[in-house]
């Protein structure tokens, strides 16, 4: 039994790498195995917003690491996106540092940035601390600005292209190999963390502070390193970010760029790694997805169908609004919950038929 | 000129003091922090835009329109959204009114499409001199109106018997259900009322700027008002909303237009770090 379930891990493991190295392939030649696919078939996917995932994937991840394991709510986790972005153009833009340079610098201010967001964090608790996010969110955005009208203009920020040393990431396709093992790494090094010491304190501080504080575990120095590790990652991420897009303004890092996080946080479920890039790929798929559809029912022009392809953002908007809100009622745990609910059942029919 | 700076600082901190207001209705009778105030302030002009543009009501019969249709969402929102939620956490109670704030941002687009109107009300637009002071009668009726409305409402919590049981529910919700309080009759009330402040000051919001979404963030302002004033505190909502409208108006003269914001997030981490529990709020003891 053990082997065979063994077999069929590795087996899916295995089948799963290949589809993530055949994908973009697919999606640049639009074709399968010679055969060619039509814009519906392929769900009306490009190669970009599969890249765009994949940097959400990252805010997602860190979103997920400082809410659903260490309890943090954080209501700004925008501002570290553009805390990333702003250190890119510095330090990319201005001053023309190679790029994994760049990275590690937005790595470290978003660290330190972070660490100072978490500092309310040891005075103020729940509600008071989600505000303390909200209001530096709105402090990162305002200098974002004016440093971007201060050294460009209004049109926003110019970035170089990224390059590897001689590697040039100038095709969503070498993007998209860059970019699917920095999810990957996140993704391992996290869990690896909750796994650790650090982190099973962390979720021990989350479930009950008092208790973890008994046991000898100092809960400020522990937030503030979620707080680190977690803005670090969003750093990155924004930096991605902005090089992927080549031109970023302030006005991207609005308040609605901090809440897609966390709809998608609580659609894959608060508290699972996994769930996050569940809700990241929803989140950033489905509005294309649902755009296709709309504009294809349109062309037989009906009232209805009509309003629709005027109305294809919106719509989107009205959708995953309404399943944020339907999930929040009836499925707390979000997809994440319903998945390990649905694995229980099989599981047991699979024991006990 | 720091008088007039003044004035339209206290005239549009009113309106943020009514809409905060609501909000602190509300938080103390449902400990729902409502992100989504913002968008009811933005109903509340586009209920105004349906009212006198779409069905051409005169302005009394208008009014009441927008008031009953405020006080109908409100308790809506309350039945069918916040109850089946009660006793989640805090994060998916926030998350659920950002949520609705965004499901009630795309449906007044497609309804009302993405450009702002403009609302015109019979209220008087114009300006009367008072001494080197320019008096803009838009400005003044707002600001009695919020005050009005403040005082109406402050009297009906302090002297009805309804006010009675509204404070008694958001006091103590087992005590009050034991003493045969209908609760979820109140918390409704309260919803409504919450509703109808914020769509008040978005009908005078929306005639001193367009009717569009973007007075949401406008009415996001109510939150910083709140925390500053104190959370559960009524006349704190008031005084925060006034001093929210002052530095708003007094940094985007004597600064920068864009920095006007700026000053109340700063404040309101300052007050986060110094007084979490606001100017006028009590201090909250943590229970183990």
């Amino acid at each position: 039994m053990s082997d065979s379930s063994r077999f069929w891990r590795w087996g899916l493991a295995i089948l799963g790498v290949l589809i993530l190295l055949y994908l973009p392939v697919l999606l640049t030649e639009r074709s399968i195995l010679g055969v060619r696919l039509s814009n519906m078939q392929l769900l009306n996917l490009g190669l970009t917003q599969i890249n765009l995932m994949l940097i959400a994937m990252l805010g997602a991840l860190s979103l997920n690491y400082l809410t659903g394991m260490a309890g943090l709510i954080s209501i700004g986790h925008a501002a570290f996106y553009a805390t990333g972005a702003m250190v890119a153009a510095i330090t990319g833009s201005q001053w023309g540092w190679p790029f994994p340079a760049v990275l590690v610098s937005a790595a470290a201010v978003g660290a330190l940035v972070g660490v100072i967001a978490g500092l309310p964090s040891l005075r103020v608790r729940g509600l008071y601390f989600v505000l303390s996010t909200f209001a530096m969110h709105y402090i990162v955005v305002f200098v974002f600005q004016e440093y971007q009208f201060k050294f460009f203009d209004v049109v926003g920020v110019p970035y170089p292209e990224a390059s590897i040393s001689s590697f040039v990431l100038n095709t969503p396709t070498r993007w998209y190999f860059v970019l699917l093992p920095m999810v990957v790494l996140v993704f391992w090094g996290l869990k690896n963390t909750l796994s650790s010491r650090e982190g099973r304190a962390m979720l021990a501080m989350r479930d009950h502070e008092l208790a973890t504080t008994s046991s000898g575990i100092d809960v400020r120095f522990l937030r503030l390193k979620a707080f680190a590790l977690s803005s670090a990652i969003a750093a990155v991420a924004g930096a991605l970010y902005a090089y992927y897009l080549t031109n970023v303004t302030s006005e991207f890092f609005g308040i609605h760029f901090a809440i897609q996080f966390i709809a998608m946080i609580i659609i894959g479920g608060m508290g699972s790694l996994s769930g996050a890039l569940v809700g990241a790929a929803l989140w950033l798929l489905l509005p294309s997805i649902i755009t296709g559809f709309a504009s294809q029912g349109g062309t037989d022009g009906g009232l209805f169908q009509q309003m629709l392809v005027e109305n294809k953002s919106q719509l989107v908007q009205v959708i995953f609004g309404s399943l944020v809100i339907v999930l929040l009622i009836f499925a707390p745990t979000g997809l994440a919950g319903i998945g390990r609910k649905i694995q229980t059942r099989f599981v047991a029919l699979w024991n006990h038929p | 000129m720091l008088a007039q700076v003044l004035f339209s600082g206290l005239a549009l901190g009113s309106i943020y003091g009514l809409v905060a207001l609501g909000f602190t209705v509300v938080f103390k009778a449902t400990e729902v922090f409502n992100f989504a105030q913002g968008m009811l302030v933005v109903c509340g002009a586009f209920f105004a835009v349906t009212a006198i543009s779409l069905l051409g009501l005169p302005f009394g019969l208008s009014l009441v329109f927008i008031v009953v249709a405020a006080a109908t969402l409100g308790i809506l929102i309350h039945r069918v959204l916040i109850q089946p939620l009660s006793g989640q956490s805090m994060l998916s109670v926030i998350m659920l009114t950002i949520a609705l704030s965004i499901v009630m941002r795309a449906v007044i687009e497609i309804t009302f499409g993405p450009q702002g109107r403009t609302l015109a009300t019979p209220l008087p637009t114009g300006v009367f001199l008072l001494g080197e002071l320019r008096i803009s009668q838009l400005h003044l009726v707002a600001a009695l109106v919020s005050w009005f409305c403040m005082g109406l409402f402050g009297a009906f919590f302090k002297f009805t018997p309804i006010g009675l049981l509204m404070r008694a529910t958001a006091d103590n919700h087992e005590a009050a259900l034991v003493c045969g309080v209908n609760v979820n009759l109140m918390n409704r009330l309260a919803w409504a009322i919450g509703a109808v402040l914020a769509a008040v000051g978005g009908l005078f919001l929306g005639q001193l700027q367009l009717a569009s979404n973007d007075l949401e963030s406008i009415g996001l302002l109510a939150l910083p008002a709140v925390v500053i004033g104190g959370m559960q505190s009524i006349p704190g909502a008031i005084i925060g909303g006034l001093l929210v409208g002052l530095i708003e108006q007094l940094s985007a003269s004597y600064i920068s237009p864009k920095a006007s914001d700026i000053f109340i997030y700063i404040l309101l981490i300052l007050i986060l770090l110094i007084r979490p529990w606001g100017l006028f709020g009590q201090k909250e003891l943590g229970r183990v």
